[in-house]
């Protein structure tokens, strides 16, 4: 039984911060732009929440700090896709070079050295009433909720229909007087908001530790789960569980097994995963949703 | 001729943007940007021996990129290249183990045909899937750089991991010194030859065959090449094949070359950077020439940086992702922006 | 409710003028929509009628005059001012997202803020407002699995959620079928009945006589006459004032004046005809499936000899897309045969068609015909390389001067081969795809609306070469709207109504006769 507890809280910890990450994929997403940015904006969040709390010695600063940062550089995001028209993938990952680089130049320049920081104190615990989940942190907690307000936010409002209605048709939004290019900056910045969460579990969730290039591909894994999810919110927060699941079991199995079954080639599922995925709906629809369709329709 | 003009002054305005705009961060973070940029020139370009190591890092770049170009011009967005480069180093490497003892003069060509072969197949699925049920590639060769990113970290800390090894990063054993084509500066007359080859062979191939015209008309607009009985599919296979197959033999060539070995993630950024320097050449060979100089030399100075001005090397990435940022924006002399920008307002 | 006077029109524009970019799609229009009833705006693709409807609801921005809906003076280009006046817009091709539900669809464009809802409240607020409509429809279907008919009632109901009192609907026909159309026109009807002004974009006469009040002519961005009333006018008449007679008498006089000097001519030629004589084209019995936004053939026969213009009239949305991209093997077809001068086609793809001498100018020359981003060389080169294996050795060289010698022979007007496609005319462009095409293996020209907006000069330009490629022996299948066009270079015109051959004219052709066969009435 306390294995079981253990498993569950490994895989708590690890999937939060890609189910954040997911959420912000989903909402941007949804509003027709790929977020590929999603690794950089979140190391941005871990960093600035590390750096924050180091400085600040204050974690409501530091979560705020993170927040605004993130929103900030998610607009970046939107202005340089949707009104200098450049190419979002490139931007994406141009976004993802500017948070890693940014946030190794910024350790660099604060502290002098490029060793890990390490804070004094990270998010506030769920307290031990919850046994012995007591040392997950308050954004686990939160965690469903924020999956279920965006369920209902996207999905079971009149905002969530023409957020995606301005991604799946933007002429059709346009047609009743909404701005799908406002529309995706609201969405641009609630992904902010959620990579910053993302950013923040990561890094001061459990370890309180910002190393440099420490999402190493979480932000990709959330982007993959938005995909694999169908762009649904709770889709997307179970297929990023999955994935949690898929490598919290890989090093299970390796610590068990030896190196019987490889936790690599374990890891490599979500992505096989994604992969057949969007190729299932492929054969279903005729073509998947590309990114050059939505930008061929921004140009109207 | 406006064009061909336009297409070399616009990277370098992008460049120069990008260089003001990293200037005044590291202004702000307290750094002398002059006496960075100094050092940067000096690094990559001006000082002893600076072009020799620049080389090192824009040779693979270069023949990586011309594969990354040949398939963006013909309207495929390849973002694979980083995996390809793994698979095209892995499937090498596997050549290595297997034929151990042959004479290098047989082990070395298979070796890079092996990677060539590798690079192609781990492009060819998703290209595959593009054509045939229109599976979007930006997707699938994400993935499948992740795919290819995890398979390498298994072959070198798994099957073909060198025992002898520090441990700090798990890699391949050394190769012997018979099958290196360089030594570690990476810079050999062989690797020379090679790239040029890759040169010329992709000079031709988009200048002077039906291929290259064909590829470019149908990345501009397939459905004119669709009413002129252009075969699509035919172009788009073969464009993700030659990307592969190049993203593969710089693989190969980082195994046989400078590194020696196949080491669990290395060169992380070399794909991103290959797209970079096609887009930045406009997919033309030439320029893409030039343009991975630039970036391999920008590599190479990063090396140096943090012992001439204190700069961290991270300070190239974030210069390198702000030209990222900005390469691919529309912009011409602002006008459009100021008008976008001022047309909303209702009388 | 906003209050309504008889008195004042219900849409009011003045002076209005559109230009999308050098291309002007309306000019100085000014119209007054008469409150109550329906009225039919006409005219050919590219007349300016989708502009002006989207001018209304103000999805576009006009560059400048005013517009009064209902007496009162509406911000331009605003579509939110345009819907709060009661003017709600149902477009062409229907902008509901495919992927959300009938009640999503009817809810998202509803009104603004956050509005949260129940999914079953959603729902039955919108069944009742469908029954109120009469309209069968679950509200929990997908848009994209309704069939087209469905989808278009679902965007009615969509624009009569709020309380709209103009209803615009764009080309509402041009997707349904026969009893598709009957039942739209029964629900307009009722509408009407009930108050609402209705709008409706169309360019098949037919329909303008089963349902309009009143009738205004738009060509080429200009308003040509309207709003007529119905009594006071006759099919026959309209189809010249939207087809581009100038001046319809003046057209008659000159086009019999024209057929009088080749009348010898063509009648001799019609007599001489040797019974052996081979076709370059047979289409036989050719259909296609029904898709939704394709016109289909049914049973489409076209025989076109060696050496003549067959003319095949059609007012658009009638099946020319179609059989274009039928001929162009981009469209697959259920039975029939095609053969491409005397050899089977039928399973050939379009590079093998090619080679038997089959020659495509699409209709759209900027975007099937030319890739304007391409150097003039590329795009001419592009269907010699097309049909050959895929790495093959050229000679960008020799190509270039191969095109230059062949753009002078066209008259292209042009600086250098390496220059952008985007640069030329419309009318050089026009030329550049005619030197591409009809080098001297072409055996069967098929034109698009070949002078679709060219100036007159490019226009004889095209037409004496049509006219040339068949006094060398090939044959010419025409496409085309434009009757003075038609009349003036066919020696036989075929008149296409709903994807099948409804008639055949021969000179000398009788303007009255073909207006009446293009909107289907016999005699």
């Amino acid at each position: 039984m306390i294995e079981f507890h253990e498993f569950l809280v490994a895989i708590l910890r690890s999937g939060t911060p890609l189910i954040y990450a997911a959420l912000a994929g989903v909402i941007v997403h949804r509003s027709g732009v790929w977020h590929l940015g999603l690794e950089g904006i979140m190391i941005i969040g871990a960093c600035v929440t590390i750096i924050g709390i180091v400085l600040t010695n204050s974690f409501i600063i530091a979560i705020l700090s993170a927040i605004i940062i993130c929103i900030i550089v998610s607009i970046l995001q939107w202005f340089v896709i949707e009104k200098l028209k450049a190419n979002q993938i490139i931007v994406g990952l141009g976004i993802t070079g500017i948070g890693i680089g940014g946030t190794a130049f910024a350790v660099e320049s604060i502290f002098g050295s490029l060793a890990a920081i390490s804070a004094p104190f990270g998010i506030p615990r769920i307290g031990d009433t919850f046994g012995p989940y007591s040392g997950l942190s308050v954004l686990v907690f939160i965690m469903p909720f924020a999956v279920f307000s965006l369920w209902v936010l996207l999905l079971r409002s009149r905002f969530g229909l023409r957020l995606a209605a301005a991604g799946e048709h933007p002429f059709a939004a346009r047609s009743v007087g909404a701005n799908p290019s406002i529309m995706r900056l609201i969405a641009f910045c609630v992904g902010g908001l959620f990579c910053a969460l993302a950013g923040a579990e990561l890094a001061a969730g459990s370890l309180q530790i910002f190393a440099q290039n420490m999402v190493a591909g979480r932000g990709f894994m959330g982007f993959a789960a938005v995909i694999f999810g169908g762009g649904h919110p709770v889709g997307s927060a179970f297929a990023a569980m999955f994935f949690s699941i898929v490598s919290v079991v890989g090093i299970r199995m390796q610590i068990h097994f030896g190196n019987f079954v490889s936790h690599d080639l374990l890891l490599c599922l979500p992505y096989i995963a994604t992969v057949l995925g969007i190729w299932i709906t492929a054969r279903a629809k005729g073509r998947t949703n590309s990114a050059s369709q939505i930008s061929e329709l921004r140009v109207q | 001729m406006n064009e061909k003009i336009e297409i070399i002054i616009r990277p370098l305005a992008f460049i120069l943007l990008a260089t003001i705009l990293c200037g005044i961060i590291f202004e702000i973070a307290g750094f002398s940007a002059i006496l960075m940029f100094n050092s940067i020139l000096d690094g990559a370009f001006l000082g002893s021996r600076s072009l020799e190591k620049s080389l090192r890092w824009a040779l693979p770049l270069f023949i990586t990129a011309v594969g990354v170009g040949i398939s963006f011009r013909c309207g495929f967005f390849n973002i694979g290249a980083q995996g390809q480069f793994y698979m095209g180093s892995v499937c090498a490497v596997y050549v290595t183990e297997y034929m151990s003892g042959v004479n290098a003069v047989i082990v070395i060509p298979l070796g890079m045909i092996a990677g060539m072969t590798g690079g192609a197949l781990w492009s060819l699925w998703p290209g595959y899937l593009k054509i045939r049920y229109g599976v979007d590639e930006v997707i699938t060769t994400l993935m499948s750089n992740f795919i290819a990113g995890l398979i390498l970290v298994y072959v070198t800390s798994g099957p073909l991991k060198d025992q002898s090894g520090s441990g700090q990063q798990a890699s391949t054993k050394i190769l012997p010194s018979e099958l290196r084509i360089s030594d570690a500066s990476g810079v050999s007359l062989t690797i020379i030859l090679i790239t040029i080859g890759v040169g010329i062979t992709g000079w031709l191939l988009v200048n002077r065959t039906s291929f290259g015209t064909l590829s470019s008309l149908a990345g501009r607009n397939p459905t004119m090449l669709k009413y002129q009985g252009g075969k699509i599919w035919q172009l788009g296979l073969a464009s993700f094949i030659i990307s592969g197959m190049l993203a593969g033999l710089s693989g190969s060539i980082e195994l046989f070359g400078p590194s020696g070995r196949v080491v669990s993630g290395f060169l992380p950024t070399h794909g991103f950077t290959a797209i970079l320097v096609a887009l930045v050449a406009s997919y033309a060979v030439i320029g893409t020439a030039f343009s991975a100089l630039f970036f391999g030399g920008l590599f190479s100075a990063a090396l140096f940086l943090p012992i001439f001005t204190g700069l961290p090397t991270s300070a190239i990435d974030l210069f390198n992702a702000i030209i990222a940022l900005l390469i691919t924006a529309r912009i011409t002399l602002g006008t459009n922006f100021l008008r976008n920008r001022w047309s909303h307002p209702h009388d | 409710m906003t209050e309504v006077r008889k008195d004042i029109p219900a849409i009011s524009c003045r002076d209005v003028s559109v230009s999308f970019g050098e291309v002007s799609a309306l000019s100085d229009i000014s119209i007054d929509l008469p409150l109550g009833g329906i009225h039919a705006v006409v005219g050919q693709n590219g007349a300016g009628k989708t502009t002006f409807a989207r001018v209304v609801a103000g999805i576009v921005k006009p560059d400048s005059g005013s517009l009064l809906i209902n007496g009162k003076k509406i911000v331009l280009g605003n579509v939110a001012s345009s819907r709060s006046t009661g003017i709600e817009l149902v477009h062409q091709s229907f902008a509901l997202p495919p992927s959300f539900t009938v009640a999503e669809a009817l809810e998202y464009g509803s009104g603004g803020g956050v509005g949260f809802f129940k999914k079953g409240d959603l729902n039955n607020r919108w069944r009742r407002h469908l029954e109120a409509l009469e309209m069968d429809i679950d509200p929990r279907h997908l848009i994209q699995d309704l069939p087209i008919e469905l989808q278009q009632a679902v965007e009615i109901a969509r624009a009569l959620s709020s309380n709209a009192n103009i209803l615009i609907l764009d080309e509402p026909t041009a997707v349904l079928s026969p009893s598709g159309i009957a039942g739209l026109f029964k629900r307009l009807r009722r509408l009407r009945d009930t108050g609402v002004t209705i709008v409706l974009v169309l360019h098949k006469i037919r329909e303008i006589w089963e349902i309009a009040d009143s009738i205004t002519v738009l060509r080429k961005g200009k308003l040509i006459d309207g709003p007529m009333e119905l009594g006071r006018t006759k099919p026959e008449s309209l189809t010249p004032m939207i087809m581009g007679a100038k001046d319809f008498k003046e057209n008659i006089s000159r086009i019999s004046d024209e057929n009088s000097d080749n009348k010898v001519l063509d009648q001799k030629s019609i007599s001489t005809l040797p019974k052996n004589k081979k076709h370059a084209l047979e289409i036989d019995g050719v259909s296609t499936e029904t898709t939704d936004h394709e016109v289909s053939l049914e049973n489409m026969s076209i025989k076109v000899y060696q050496d003549e213009i067959v003319g095949l009239a059609d007012v658009e949305g009638n099946g020319q897309v179609t059989l274009l991209r039928v001929l162009a093997g981009l469209s697959d077809i259920s039975k029939g045969k095609i053969k491409i001068c005397g050899q089977e086609a039928t399973h050939l793809n379009l590079s093998k068609r090619r080679l038997l001498g089959l020659r495509i100018i699409p209709f759209d020359r900027n975007m099937e015909g030319l890739s304007l981003t391409s150097e003039l060389w590329e795009n001419w080169v592009a269907s010699e390389l097309a049909v050959t294996p895929l790495i093959r050795w050229i000679n960008p060289m020799k190509i270039k001067e191969r095109c230059k010698i062949s753009m002078s022979e066209w008259d292209v007007a042009y600086n250098s081969p390496e220059q952008k496609a985007s640069d030329l005319s419309g009318g050089n462009c026009q030329k550049l795809i005619l030197s591409r095409e009809l080098n001297d293996e072409a055996g069967m020209i098929v034109a698009a609306q070949p002078t679709r907006g060219l100036d007159i000069g490019a226009t004889n330009f095209v037409w004496t070469t049509l006219e040339n490629a068949r006094s060398r022996g090939c044959g010419v299948l025409l496409l085309s709207s434009d009757l003075d066009e038609l009349f003036k270079i066919s020696d036989r015109i075929l008149v296409m109504l709903s994807g099948s051959i409804i008639r055949e004219l021969n000179p000398p052709y009788d303007l009255e006769k073909a207006g009446r066969a293009m909107v289907g009435e016999s005699g």
